[in-house]
């Protein structure tokens, strides 16, 4: 009945998860290793040696700039994820408890913005936060002073990344919830609980696997934006992405980019598996997939 | 226990008002991009002087029209590969995969954990590098599909979680060939995760600069022109160009609002079974 006797046995098996996986295989798993190759040899003049060594590491790792970019893209990464978890939840709840039967048209409200570029929306941004912005427009028209830090510093990139990730965010808890059966709220109720003990004991460690999935689709992005810092983000805001894309670019540096590419990659999948790690996955309403 | 009162009167209108106050978050910039194409003050539209001279400038530019053009076609054919891909691996994982789901699920939703540059600079290195490709719309087609895949896999697997196999096993006992009672049976109620998943990836390949970028070569597309456009200063034909695809958008919301609000249609919602697990 199981496992590997059926798979084989089975023709339909082979389609229905050979197809995606060989699809898979040649082009994620395929890309990436030649990104590791890559990161092994060197670049001179814009052209690709073959010959091994490491020396791509040895920069990644003593380049004083490169370990800032990197720890200062960690620390954005942790912070906004955390933010963004923080915000969607109520959003995603109101939803859920209150949307009636437009749910699905305020689920559909989130995704509409990504109609609109990256670009755009980061420019547009630009023009709220920045020095003549709307928001420092009104507060100078009332005779306020303007707001510094949301002018080019990291606040301001922080606030971009917020507003590019929580969308998805929302969305995943919102799925997470969606699912979840909210007669348990009202057990909780019936039996004394308030709606603080009833959340904390109920609604969050049942939905704790779609707050980690948000938490994580929105950290990974975060830890290689590349948009974001360089149009909000000002002089002291360069992180990892923006330097990484630059050797792709106008330095044409490729190998150490891959190394760097590398780099990041391990720590995205460290970052994951760390989160991961706090997942007791029966405790969190899984019941595993078989259902038959 | 009057704490607790308190607080349940409280959060219906803190939870609305924080909704309220995200999606104004959201929209904001979108508003800013809707005002500066109509204005001839496009960076600083606060007031608009308002003018349509940007529409019309957008209706001779070709560039804009292609780079349109390709963003559309990268967004529905990725669309449409990565649903039918996520549907076939949902359904191989739930029913076929065994004692191998773990590995299988791993392997499937591992794009999800590799950011988008690294997606778009890997498959970079692999083609230039190693296939001596250059860049084009099919690989960029391509590589867009393998990170929408994992989304489309996510919000299709909400759906077919709870669905129930049994149904299927009914519709061949009566003798149903497996295609039959995929069309008569399982499409008609997992569609509204399988459309869910199409719009989703839609959105995100349509406009994706980060994967693309790399694999386009000189093939404009609606963010790659944007990137491309900065250089000079943001030209406000591209505000003209999002604001329109809004509108459009908010035109068919409009309408599913109507439809739903006069109960014409209901798009999955089941009032009964509001507070419901299955």
């Amino acid at each position: 009945m199981i496992g590997g006797l059926r798979m084989s046995r089975d023709p339909r098996a082979w389609i229905f998860l050979g197809v995606p996986s060989v699809f898979l295989v040649l082009l994620f798993v395929l890309p990436l290793v030649s990104m590791i190759v890559l990161s092994f040899w060197r670049t001179e003049n814009y052209h690709i040696i073959q010959d091994w060594n490491v020396d791509n590491y040895h920069v990644v790792a003593t380049a004083g700039a490169y370990v800032t970019f990197l720890i200062r893209s960690l620390v954005m990464a942790v912070i906004v994820s955390t933010l963004c978890v923080a915000i969607a939840w109520p959003v995603a709840y109101g939803v859920i408890v209150h949307g009636g039967r437009y749910k699905l048209l305020l689920s559909l409200g989130f995704a509409i913005p990504f109609l609109t570029g990256e670009v755009l929306r980061v420019i547009a941004l630009q023009g709220l936060l920045g020095p003549l912005g709307l928001l420092n427009g009104v507060l100078m028209a009332l005779g306020a002073a303007p707001l510094r830090f949301i002018m080019y510093t990291n606040i301001a990139s922080a606030i971009g990344l917020v507003y590019l990730y929580l969308p998805i965010v929302v969305t995943v808890i919102y799925l997470s919830l969606l699912n979840f059966d909210m007669r348990l709220i009202d057990a909780a109720r019936i039996f004394g609980a308030g709606p603080f003990r009833g959340f904390v004991e109920v609604t969050w460690p049942l939905n704790l696997f779609g707050s980690l999935i948000g938490f994580a689709l929105c950290f990974v992005p975060c830890l290689s934006a590349t948009l974001v810092p360089r149009f909000l983000g000002g002089p002291s805001g360069t992180l990892y992405g923006m330097a990484l894309a630059q050797q792709f670019g106008e330095s044409g540096t490729w190998a150490l980019g891959a190394a760097m590419g590398v780099v990041l990659f391990l720590l995205s999948i460290a970052g994951v598996l760390l989160v991961f790690r706090f997942v007791d996955l029966r405790r969190s309403g899984f019941t595993g997939f078989g259902r038959s | 226990m009057a704490t607790g009162n308190i607080a349940r009167k409280l959060q219906k209108p803190a939870l609305i008002g924080t909704m309220v106050l995200c999606y104004l978050f959201l929209y904001l910039p979108i508003i800013h991009i809707g005002l500066g194409s109509v204005s001839q003050n496009y960076s600083f539209p606060y007031p608009p002087k308002l003018t349509w001279a940007t529409f019309e400038r957008l209706a001779e530019n070709t560039l804009y029209q292609t780079a349109l053009g390709n963003s559309l076609l990268i967004g529905v054919l990725t669309a449409l590969l990565s649903t039918l891909l996520a549907c076939l691996a949902t359904m191989g994982l739930l029913r076929h995969a065994g004692r191998h789901t773990v590995k299988f699920l791993i392997l499937f939703i591992a794009p999800l954990f590799v950011a988008e540059v690294l997606l778009g600079l890997s498959s970079l290195i692999f083609n230039g590098l190693f296939l001596q490709l250059g860049g084009n719309l099919i690989s960029a087609i391509l590589a867009n599909t393998v990170h929408c895949f994992s989304y489309a896999l996510l919000i299709i697997a909400t759906q077919l979680y709870r669905y129930d196999w049994r149904l299927d096993d009914a519709a061949m006992v009566f003798g149903a060939t497996p295609l039959r009672t995929f069309f008569e049976v399982t499409l008609p109620l997992i569609w509204p995760g399988l459309f869910g998943a199409f719009i989703v990836c839609f959105i995100m390949a349509f406009n994706n600069l980060e994967i693309s970028f790399y694999l386009l070569g000189a093939t404009p597309t609606l963010p790659s022109v944007a990137w491309g456009a900065l250089r000079y200063g943001i030209k406000p034909e591209l505000y003209a160009l999002a604001s329109g695809v809004n509108v459009l958008v908010f035109a068919v919301l409009g309408i599913m609002f109507i439809l739903m609000r006069t109960g014409a249609v209901r798009f999955g919602h089941k009032p009964e079974r509001d507070r419901s697990a299955i």
